[in-house]
């Protein structure tokens, strides 16, 4: 039986941009999160850190660079690249292991000196078939956005609806950027980016730094009285050509089976209280709902109408705004983790949710029309 | 008690400059060579770590995306460690907790460069900090060059002596290269072409570093179950470390190099190792530039710090020596960079399990494997041995 893992602190940051600089960002949530564990550096385990080099402001190895402020100097490290909550799940493979009693994890992503996402996501484009077409995660999403439409009849409303939900969400959440109420009218007259995407349907460009502890069950009954349980993970990679994969139903869905099966879960929508999902894209939660098993193939558009993912639903989704509102390319999912984590522990404040969360699933995604999925289940 | 891991199986690319094959195509040569190695099929395989170099090298992000059909990863659990020059060896690290933490009873490792696709040089002034050391300290030449001159001064260590001590690893290690069939260059080096070669930065020449290559390899690790299932040797995994200095390079003594000397120790401590220089029975030292690995020798406690050049030119590093280090020629010979730490523990394990053919060290029981990453900033080491 493998060990048990908790997170018993966090901290973050985030916004558009702001005047402090990398070091002085990452040095204050790393801090943060170390104090409010009440645990020194030299006393942590390992550290595994997570950031993009080619998101990284011009900077190769960002290891190199932000190793200091995340606290890891002269001590036992790895990073994962891309997927903050890789991170997360290899510390706590590594406290599983039970090589180590804690882990620090950092997310580190300065949106503010990276040049727009798209010239970013090109980047993930092979260089001889794909980038001359100029194939990026946006104009990824818009196709797989028509299909999905095309498909199950989904509507542009319902898809909008989904950055209504979350923009005013984001009003209670002081670290996302863009919020305000807007009607799905509005949300579908804003600037069009590839049809059928307009702006407000896509992620902004933000700044996100994230900072856990997490703890073996040991260590984390002396460092917290409210140690929030690691209790599933699952990742999933996709087929590399968008031509060659099925984008109606893709690796979320194994993704989340490797979690559910590990939190030993087997209805999602009763036995979940609240999820946090990556959804770069309005319509990419529609979708994300039906691969994750919270309603079926093509029900996602009723499922919104309906209102069950509310704030003040039965299965809030993105009580923090999500990502449409603030969107650290690569940190992201850590913030997803640690807003599950707030809200399971009725830290969320204005955002915290109307219904008792005790079991929140956290997801994250990147790659071209979700080609490769997070999914980790926390609980209190 | 953690669960113990092995490395049940390798496979590499010929490293060199492979014109011959796209990038997917390179990483699908090194996988599918670890799946005809171990007798295993992509469908025994229980999560899959992917890793490189940044992705300036070959103007390709986040590469696990592009190679998640070369790599057999498609519906695959994935990670993706990336620590700069020290990548493979973090690959290993990523797959060997993976396993321990039972989560995985096969992890597939692969770690991958196609070097002539870019500019290695100008990737890495690109590690540099944008603003203080970016103009001054280019590339990777004139890091080394200040730390090789720094430990000679240290040391009061006769110039000549380290010229002649870098020139002997030189030539030992090219010879060694004709011996490993994957190894990128194969040229005879005598010590005099070393010292007549072509200067890079002082003290160093063209002959004291190592060549871009295009390279893959590829290493699964499995849970004892499925090592003793396979009936056949198994290298297993006896100790892990890891440690990574300051970003600014006069942050850190760079001599008595604390990442160094503590990434050692983690893995000795676990692998129960008191006298490294008597009981390893090889090492794959991470040796981009002759001078270097000389420091790594006094880090890793293989001799007493300023001594390394009296125990090089006295041949205990040679083949034939005490401890032979680089039997594979190393990376002097072959750098692949995402790869090169990987190739590292693949080397290892190989000749703890007598499958290195004609680069083997007779009766190798013990074996360290190593990789160093950023300005001269981190440090990984694995130790397998044959018996658990």
């Amino acid at each position: 039986m493998p060990r048990k893992v908790a997170i018993v602190s966090v901290a973050q940051i985030g916004g558009a941009d702001s005047k402090e600089n990398f070091y002085d960002q990452a040095y204050r949530v790393v801090k943060e999160a170390l104090d409010k564990a009440g645990i020194s550096r030299e006393k942590v385990g390992c550290v595994v850190t997570a950031a993009s080099d080619i998101f990284h402001g011009g900077i190769s190895c960002a290891n190199a660079y932000h190793w200091d402020p995340a606290g890891a100097v002269l001590r036992n490290g790895s990073r994962q690249d891309a997927e903050s909550l890789f991170a997360l799940v290899y510390g706590a493979m590594r406290i599983m292991s039970g090589h180590y009693d804690t882990a620090l994890v950092v997310g580190l992503c300065k949106g503010s000196e990276n040049p727009e996402n798209d010239t970013c996501t090109l980047m993930f484009s092979d260089p001889f078939y794909f980038r001359p077409l100029g194939l990026n995660e946006t104009m990824a999403a818009a196709l797989q956005m028509r299909l999905f439409m095309d498909h199950y009849g989904i509507t542009r409303e319902q898809c909008a609806k989904v950055a209504v939900k979350n923009l005013r969400n984001a009003l209670g959440n002081p670290y996302a950027h863009r919020k305000g109420i807007y009607s799905a009218e509005e949300i579908l007259a804003s600037r069009p980016v590839v049809e059928p995407l307009t702006e407000l349907e896509c992620a902004p460009k933000s700044e996100g730094m994230a900072a856990l502890v997490l703890a073996s069950e040991e260590m984390a009954r002396k460092l917290t009285d409210r140690p929030v349980w690691i209790e599933g993970f699952g990742t999933s990679l996709d087929a590399y050509w968008i031509g060659d994969r099925d984008l109606l139903q893709g690796q979320l869905t194994n993704a989340a089976k490797r979690a559910y099966e590990m939190a030993g879960i087997t209805a999602p929508s009763e036995q979940i209280h609240l999820a946090e999902i990556t959804e770069p894209y309005a319509f990419q939660e529609l979708l994300w709902y039906e691969q994750l098993g919270f309603c079926g193939p093509g029900q996602g558009g009723k499922l919104i109408d309906q209102g069950v993912t509310e704030k003040g639903g039965l299965l809030p989704v993105n009580p923090s705004g999500g990502t449409l509102a603030w969107n650290p390319y690569v940190s992201r999912g850590l913030h997803r983790a640690i807003e599950a984590f707030l809200q399971i522990r009725e830290e969320a404040g204005e955002r915290q949710v109307h219904r008792e969360v005790k079991t929140a699933l956290v997801h994250g995604t990147h790659g071209f029309a979700g080609q490769c999925h997070t999914v980790v289940i926390l609980g209190s | 008690m953690a669960r113990a891991v092995a490395v049940v199986g390798v496979g590499q690319t010929h490293h060199g400059r492979r014109m011959d094959v796209s990038y997917p195509d390179l990483v699908r040569e090194a996988v599918v060579r670890v799946f005809e190695d171990t007798g295993l099929s992509p469908k025994d395989v229980d999560g899959v770590v992917s890793g490189t170099m940044p992705s300036m090298m070959e103007g390709v992000a986040l590469t696990h995306l592009y190679f998640a059909e070369a790599m057999q990863a498609v519906g695959k659990p994935i990670l993706k460690t990336e620590t700069c020059g020290s990548t493979g060896v973090s690959i290993a690290h990523t797959a060997f907790y993976w396993v321990a933490s039972g989560m995985a009873e096969v992890v597939l490792a692969v770690g991958h460069e196609k070097m002539y696709e870019g500019d290695s040089q100008a990737t890495m002034t690109t590690v540099l900090d944008p603003f203080y050391q970016r103009y001054f300290l280019a590339g990777a030449p004139g890091v080394f060059s200040m730390q090789s001159q720094l430990w000679a001064t240290r040391y009061k260590i006769p110039q000549d002596k380290i010229r002649d001590a870098a020139a002997f690893i030189s030539v030992t290690h090219h010879q060694s290269a004709f011996d490993n069939p994957y190894a990128h260059i194969k040229m005879k080096v005598t010590m005099e072409d070393v010292k007549n070669s072509r200067i890079i930065v002082y003290p160093i020449r063209l002959l004291d570093v190592c060549p871009n290559s295009d390279g893959a390899c590829a290493v699964i690790f499995a849970s004892e179950k499925v090592a003793k299932r396979l009936g056949r040797k198994v290298a297993w995994v006896k100790g892990v470390g890891y440690r990574g200095d300051e970003q600014f390079f006069g942050d850190s003594d760079k001599v008595v190099w604390q990442s160094a000397i503590e990434a050692a120790k983690q893995a000795y401590d676990q692998a129960g190792i008191k006298d490294p220089l008597k009981e390893l029975d090889v090492a794959e030292v991470y040796n981009p530039f002759t001078y270097q690995e000389m420091i790594f020798y006094e880090c890793f406690g293989f001799c007493e710090f300023g001594k390394a050049p009296d125990l090089v030119l006295r041949g205990i590093f040679s083949r034939e020596g005490e401890l032979p280090v680089c039997p594979s020629g190393g990376v002097l010979c072959t750098n692949p960079i995402g790869a090169t730490g990987l190739i590292r523990v693949a080397e290892a394990a190989m000749q703890v399990t007598g499958r290195a053919g004609e680069h083997q060290v007779p009766g190798a029981k013990l074996a360290l494997a190593h990789a160093m990453g950023g300005i001269d900033q981190f440090n990984g080491v694995m130790i397998l041995g044959s018996e658990l």
